[in-house]
């Protein structure tokens, strides 16, 4: 049932807009795979999976299902169903009947669609739910029936756009544990849309992060966090050290001192930026030896935020400024003098802008 | 302190809102006033049916009498003689044939307007409303020449003028309903696999189904009632309902024949508002929202 998808230089400008909301993305998603599109809100994120689901026409650019292009098919050829923020369960029809809906639009008989039509329910954990009318559902069950109505169109790509993003963070977690249960048993091909980088960590293999419509970064999560190739990609996953200097011979000086990179990689000759995420930072308020494959800087604690569970600090070294996250239960103070140990294998050097 | 409602009972604002909530707390004196205000209001309508009533029955109702002084069916008798069986037919046909044109016309205007799909909006909608401004009169006596000049036979020419002064009615009924109207139904169910076709039948007019009902309602009413298009441009060779009753209104007389098809012409109406009242629901009502899971807001919470 799934299909690897494709999309080569997708360029769209709306009507009247003088800046395309899509400037020449181009991705690909394998075969029961999961693609986050991850940007901030009008970053054409929607409009991608508009595009691809047939909804909005692309003003350049081609889109593959399979291997074939999809230009010119109307939105019920492609295969694709979509799952919205908002259920859209139809209101005239019971809920069994909303699962069933693509089954009967498809011809086959009532029974044989809202017998396939159960199954999904069951799979959703709706169980006995199918004669309830819609407006007798909770905003969590109306997003299961949404998706369970979705994957019973049997799609080749199953677009989810923000779906989980109305719900509250406990049922978006359960949400996530079923898309994980719904990814082993049937291994759809999924592009999901979201603003939410924790849910796109959680639900995605790979991300295509998105900004004022052009594709910054198509990556895995992990790589991401760590592997930035922009500054703009640093901080849109909440990236917050950025030490400006230069690499020179293969190593990075700038105000903590000069960092190598790490093994396997080499960094541009030049200035560059060294981005490094805050929670890879360890403070030691002892005097330690620097272990192999970490970078010690003397640091001063300028300031200190509670954070619940954790708190953040802000550690000074000369005129650089760092971040990094402790528990909460440390009693590290504002003024007090710590060694901070980075490791080499999770700082990256990005262009200057 | 919140009255638990037992499963599968109705909740009413009165259960458990209203005794919390000041603003919507019946007050003594203000309810006495509503009471006497909706009782006036019940008799003003109430109160014209009844002679009418009477002298359906009625043989004969001299001046100071109260009630009728003699009673029997000659009004019933004299209009089936006058020719009221095919006179209501006909009022019923022009009527249903109204409100299936101008239903669907209406409809198709009023989606493109709220689409935003037409170009001067404020202009078009300005002429599908016109005919309300304009007196019928006024528009019928030039329009009456022109058909007649275009040999357009008068019987089509009493349903292009009548679906013409229904198509205001049927646009704002129309457009009310498609601003409720969410577009993304019928995307979702385009990606679901459904036709344009599909679409229409299964998403589409189920969703805006008690509006085209309210719709129908008001197109069935003008054709209905109908007497200056149906007299001036039918040329009186299409005897509908309206032109029988005035026509014996204008005698002396007649009182028991006009009460007879006073009668006769407000029937067809109440049935249609009682069906539209029982049918023409938005939603199917949710036996299940009273239960413990009905905590329903359409976002955000569980």
């Amino acid at each position: 049932m799934s299909a690897s998808l494709a999309l080569d230089s997708l360029t769209k400008t709306f009507d009247g807009e003088s800046s395309p909301a899509l400037n020449e993305v181009s991705f690909e998603v394998e075969e029961g795979e999961c693609l986050a599109v991850l940007g901030p809100s009008g970053s054409g994120k929607s409009t991608v999976l508009r595009s691809i689901a047939g909804l909005d026409a692309p003003s350049s650019g081609r889109i593959f299902v399979d291997g074939s292009d999809v230009a010119g098919l109307a939105p019920e050829m492609r295969g694709m169903a979509m799952v919205f923020q908002r259920p859209l369960l139809f209101p005239h029809l019971s809920v069994l009947d909303n699962v069933a809906f693509a089954g009967t639009v498809a011809g086959q008989p009532k029974r044989v669609a809202r017998a396939d039509a159960r199954q999904f329910l069951d799979l959703v954990q709706l169980e006995g739910f199918g004669e309830r009318p819609v407006t007798a559902l909770s905003g969590g069950q109306e997003q299961r029936v949404a998706l369970a109505r979705a994957l019973a169109a049997r799609p080749r790509v199953l677009l989810l756009d923000e779906p989980f993003s109305a719900l509250d963070p406990e049922l978006r977690a359960d949400m996530h544990t079923l898309l994980r249960q719904i990814r082993q048993q049937l291994n759809p091909t999924i592009v999901m849309v979201t603003h939410d980088r924790d849910e796109a960590a959680v639900v995605a293999d790979r991300v295509a992060l998105l900004s004022d419509g052009r594709l910054l970064q198509h990556d895995t999560v992990e790589r991401l966090y760590t592997r930035p190739v922009s500054i703009s990609v640093s901080r849109l996953m909440g990236g917050r050290i950025e030490l400006h200097g230069e690499v020179r011979a293969g190593m990075h000086h700038s105000a903590i001192g000069s960092v190598a990179s790490p093994g396997g990689e080499t960094w541009a000759e030049g200035p560059g930026v060294l981005v490094v995420r805050h929670e890879a930072v360890h403070i030691s308020t002892f005097e330690v030896a620097v272990p192999d494959g970490m970078v010690g800087v003397e640091v001063v604690v300028t300031d200190r935020r509670a954070r619940g569970p954790r708190a953040e600090v802000t550690l000074a070294c000369g005129d650089a400024m760092m971040e990094a996250e402790v528990p909460a239960s440390r009693p590290l103070v504002v003024g007090q003098r710590a060694t901070a140990h980075i490791p080499r294998s999770a700082c990256t050097v990005v262009p200057t802008p | 302190m919140v009255m638990l409602i037992p499963y599968g009972q109705r909740v009413t604002p009165d259960d458990r809102t209203v005794s919390n909530r000041a603003l919507m707390r019946p007050r003594p004196a203000g309810r006495a006033l509503r009471i006497t205000i909706a009782t006036l209001l019940t008799a003003w309508f109430a109160l014209p049916l009844v002679p009418l009533l009477l002298w359906f029955f009625a043989d004969r109702w001299s001046a100071p009498a109260v009630l009728p002084t003699e009673w029997g069916f000659s009004g019933v008798t004299s209009a089936l003689a006058n020719g009221a069986v095919p006179a209501f037919g006909r009022s019923l046909l022009l009527g249903l044939v109204v409100a299936a044109i101008a239903t669907p016309l209406g409809a198709m205007a009023a989606r493109a307007l709220t689409r935003g799909a037409v170009p001067a909006p404020r202009l078009v909608s300005g002429i599908l409303l016109a005919p309300l401004a304009m007196p019928a009169f006024v528009a019928v006596m030039g329009l009456t020449i022109v058909l007649l000049r275009a040999r357009v036979p008068g019987l089509v020419g009493v349903v292009i003028l009548l679906v013409a002064a229904a198509l205001p009615y049927t646009v704002y009924t129309m457009r009310v309903a498609y601003a409720a109207h969410d577009l993304a139904y019928e995307e979702e169910a385009r990606t679901l696999g459904a036709s344009p076709w599909q679409v229409l039948w299964r998403v589409h007019l189920p969703l805006v189904a008690p509006g085209l009902a309210r719709s129908a309602f008001l197109a069935f009413l003008v054709g209905w009632s109908d007497y200056v298009i149906t007299i001036l441009v039918g040329g009186g060779t299409i005897v509908t309902l309206p032109l029988l009753v005035a026509s014996f209104a204008s005698g002396v007389g007649n009182d028991a024949v006009v009460a007879v098809l006073s009668v006769s012409a407000i029937l067809p109406p109440l049935v249609l508002l009682l069906v539209l009242g029982r049918f023409g629901r938005r939603y199917p009502t949710a036996r299940f929202m009273t239960g413990p899971t009905a905590s329903r807001s359409p976002k955000g919470s569980p």
